[in-house]
């Protein structure tokens, strides 16, 4: 058998099922620690998560995860990027799993995520940009996703499902200010207005879409954005 | 390659750890180096590259890896390379390590520092992406030896002649983990004095020392969440009577005890250093 062949077949070992024997003691501790270690990441990084739905659940979950999600980056801090979603299938009748979940593992990503500067409103005037040109890069670990529920509270805290209801639809905004990850739940409407903005439009293009009536609102938005940090650099095109 | 070799570092020094940190950057801690964690600091940024870059003010650092994966046939992944290499640049540290064995297939990485066997197949494999790494980090690397729980009759030779031909074959160092010894000479029945008389003197540049736990059936476990025991500093003093003063460092991953409690075990080892000097 060829080195790889073995290791193959050790590979396929220590991520099989709990029905199956291991072979011998050796491999039986290291499919113990294979296992144990990817649960810790999993609890560690989705803390809330687990208190919300209770520790025996987690364990449920993260035990189906770990049989069918195989790790695959070189880093075990990826691992549960695919843990909400899974959560989806697992907690169907309880979205809200999912949703702070995903709040979770993408407060984590800003937390850690590649630099970039913050745009200040200061720095942006002092660069006398071309308002109808202009194109903004979002900020570090930026991204949004649609939610049913008060994410603030679960984020907070809250222990009573009694009291949490689901909402009218929100958009979960994640992003780093400086050392510091944020998250907002957005109106609709309000994310309407942004994402084109995040998505490469230009000013210009962006305040056409809010038509001649949203114009003084956007531009209040637009300020609330740039203070809040939403944006790091001006888009080397629109210069 | 820029340098094919490293100039020895003599100190004691300890492992970064994030329950650390505050303490590490608030005051100066009586430490003559950090390692940190690879993977903890690569392709990221905001806080945990802030942390490094005021550590790298105050100490040396050096990097200690877990996922190069020598002992895979199917070759280092070149994403990461890439990434460490980034790392390496910005950290310039006193050297980079990682261990012997490998870590997972393609598609499917383990996470765990996985046993080899001792064979020729292994052998070739291992010095061949070590070469490939050092001609990427553009430095010779420090391989450590693992603990580990199983064994393979395929082995045509002992984990200590696997290291020292790889050592020789490759231009690597050593980073010998003397629990790491300990522990798998308790596993496999063999005399740890037998390891270190056989590793080359001029090839080791750094120790760790950490503690371990009792497992199931009379093996131990490399668990790094106790103090170092007695057998251990045994093993060190002889260690370090046979390779010299040697940049020595206590590890301790799980159960983290205050900082004071290391820094005191780590005058443990200054002393069992300085009867031997």
């Amino acid at each position: 058998m060829t080195l790889l062949a073995a290791q193959r077949a050790f590979v396929a070992e220590i991520a099989a099922d709990d029905d199956l024997p291991s072979s011998s003691l050796g491999m039986a501790i290291y499919r113990n620690a294979y296992r144990g270690r990817l649960a810790d990441a999993l609890a560690v990084s989705f803390e809330r998560t687990r208190r919300w739905v209770g520790e025996e659940m987690f364990e449920l979950a993260a035990a189906h995860y770990i049989l069918t999600h195989p790790p695959q980056s070189w880093t075990l801090d990826a691992y549960g990027a695919d843990f909400p979603e899974a959560l989806a299938e697992l907690f169907a009748d309880d979205p809200e799993v999912a949703e702070l979940a995903w709040l979770e593992w993408h407060m984590q990503q800003a937390f850690a995520a590649p630099d970039r500067a913050t745009l200040t409103g200061e720095a942006l005037a002092a660069a006398e940009p071309d308002w109808e040109q202009l194109r903004l890069a979002p900020a570090a670990g930026l991204t949004w996703r649609e939610v049913n529920h008060d994410l603030a509270a679960l984020w907070h805290g809250l222990t009573d499902r009694s009291a949490l209801a689901a909402t009218e639809p929100a958009v979960l905004l994640i992003w780093r200010k400086d050392l510091s990850p944020h998250f907002r739940l957005l109106s609709p409407d309000e994310f309407a207005a942004l994402e084109p903005l995040l998505d490469g439009a230009s000013f210009g293009e962006a305040a056409s879409q809010v038509g001649e009536a949203g114009l003084a609102r956007f531009g209040q938005l637009f300020a609330k954005w740039l203070s809040e940090g939403l944006f790091s650099a001006i888009d080397s095109q629109s210069q | 390659m820029m340098s094919e070799t490293i100039p020895p570092f003599t100190g004691f020094g300890l492992g970064l750890r994030k329950e650390h940190h505050a303490q590490f950057l608030g005051a100066e801690q009586k430490v003559d180096f950090v390692e940190i964690i690879s993977e903890n600091f690569m392709a990221c940024g905001g806080r945990p590259l802030r942390t490094l870059d005021a550590m790298r003010e105050r100490h040396p650092v050096i990097m200690h890896g877990v996922s190069m994966s020598l002992g895979s046939p199917a070759g280092l992944n070149r994403d990461y390379l890439t990434e460490l290499k980034l790392l390496a640049d910005r950290t310039r540290p006193l050297w980079v390590s990682d261990h012997l064995c490998w870590t997972g297939i393609p598609g499917h990485n383990s996470h765990d520092l996985l046993p080899l066997p001792y064979t020729n197949e292994a052998l070739a494999t291992c010095i061949a992406n070590l070469k490939l790494a050092q001609d990427v980090l553009e430095r010779p690397l420090l391989v450590e030896n693992p603990s580990s729980y199983m064994t393979f009759p395929e082995s045509t030779m002992s984990e200590w002649q696997f290291l020292k031909a790889l050592a020789e074959e490759s231009g690597c160092y050593l980073l010998l983990d003397v629990n790491n010894v300990f522990v798998s000479s308790v596993n496999h029945h063999f005399d740890p004095l037998e390891f270190l008389n056989v590793i080359p003197r001029d090839r080791v540049r750094q120790i760790h020392l950490a503690g371990h736990s009792q497992g199931p059936e009379g093996l131990l476990i490399d668990t790094h969440d106790a103090p170092v025991c007695a057998e251990v500093w045994a093993l060190y003093a002889k260690a370090i009577d046979r390779f010299g003063p040697c940049a020595t460092m206590i590890e301790r991953d799980d159960a983290i005890p205050p900082l004071d409690d290391l820094l005191a075990e780590l005058d443990q080892a200054r002393e069992a250093a300085s009867v031997l000097a």
